[in-house]
């Protein structure tokens, strides 16, 4: 009798499993290094210089705009951003940022950056050989998720001796963050 | 001559008092024994204990890492089915970087070679289970014919973290549980 009823209670118990889910987990943990890191997108594509004057007296005038994302290291991070004019102004008898028609004819810019950046100070001379200054930041830097402004207001020498027509150079912005 | 009929159910204690009940002594004798087994669903995954989420580039695209899931499942024919589902038990830590609690974790499913994997892009929640798989009813694991030809089945999940300029740099972890369940 004993027996009887205990196998009946087995029964109906593993009647009563069959029908229920079976559920079982596992788990992973994710990991990410998150570092520093910087870009830049260039809003002005092309930036066409202009002048209102009609004596040589007002330069060509132009400004390029742009959003820079950063993130440096909490601890001794740092980054900049620079410009380097990576392909001069083409033609003949036109400006020129490597060999200026006349002394005193150039290619420059002041700049502005929106915080965490710093801009550089002053008038700033574009050059085809090497990088100049646009803008820095410190250690423990972000800019915002939607990236930061910064812009650079151009200006070129309106030289009488410049052939008429319409050059064309490239400026490089680099951005870096450690 | 000694008939008799035994169901048999993963462990079976009667198996023993049966057998014991056949007769002992000379002669001969035959016994026949009826085995019936009554299989239950059942569901078992196994995934990796850590992924990492990386990049080849250091310009605000995402995160991402592939996590394979190893899965084997058996389903009843009257029941719903099985499904595979995740939850992030865990939100990264420490604070200041990413949070799955803002939708920034996402997945993809993909390649399940049992059932139907999750479509489109899944935001990965700390609060609610969120799909992975789902499996109908009579389906099973391995042995080819009516059951899948892979034991175990498997699937992708290719997980995405949006990097935020605003994110510190350091490591952050997180922990995802996955849950397979079977009727």
């Amino acid at each position: 009798m004993t027996k009887k009823t205990t196998l009946i209670i087995v029964a109906c118990a593993l009647l009563a499993m069959a029908g229920l889910a079976q559920a079982q987990t596992g788990t992973t943990t994710l990991s990410v290094a998150v570092a520093a890191e910087a870009s830049l997108t260039v809003l002005t594509g092309t930036t066409t210089l202009a002048t209102t004057g009609t004596n040589f007296s007002i330069p060509f005038t132009g400004t390029t705009n742009l959003t820079y994302f950063i993130r440096t290291t909490k601890t001794g991070g740092t980054g900049s951003l620079t410009l380097k004019v990576t392909a001069d102004f083409g033609g003949t008898g036109g400006p020129s940022v490597a060999t200026p028609p006349s002394a005193g004819d150039a290619l420059t810019y002041t700049c502005t950056v929106s915080s965490p950046g710093t801009a550089a100070t002053g008038s700033q001379t574009a050059s085809t050989s090497a990088s100049t200054a646009f803008g820095t930041w410190g250690a423990n830097a972000s800019s915002t998720k939607a990236g930061n402004t910064a812009s650079a207001a151009w200006s070129l020498t309106d030289d009488p001796v410049y052939a008429t027509g319409t050059y064309t150079a490239t400026t490089t912005f680099t951005i870096a963050s450690t | 001559m000694v008939r008799g009929k035994l169901t048999l159910r993963h462990a079976a204690p009667w198996l023993l008092l049966a057998l014991t009940s056949l007769p002992a002594g000379g002669g001969t004798g035959t016994a026949t024994e009826t085995l019936s087994a009554t299989l239950s669903p059942v569901g078992a995954l196994t995934t990796p204990a850590t992924a990492t989420l990386s990049k080849t580039t250091t310009t605000f695209l995402p995160f991402t890492a592939t996590v394979p899931v190893n899965y084997q499942i058996r389903t009843t024919p009257t029941g719903s089915g099985g499904t595979i589902t995740l939850k992030v038990a865990s939100d990264f830590s420490p604070s200041g970087g990413p949070a799955a609690a803002s939708g920034a974790l996402t997945y993809v499913c993909s390649g399940a070679n049992l059932g139907t994997a999750c479509s489109g892009t899944q935001t990965a929640s700390t609060t609610t289970s969120t799909p992975v798989l789902t499996v109908p009813a009579s389906a099973c694991t391995g042995g080819g014919g009516s059951c899948s030809s892979q034991n175990p089945n498997s699937m992708n999940l290719a997980f995405t973290l949006i990097d935020s300029p605003v994110y510190s740099t350091g490591t952050y972890t997180a922990n995802v549980t996955f849950t397979i369940s079977a009727m």
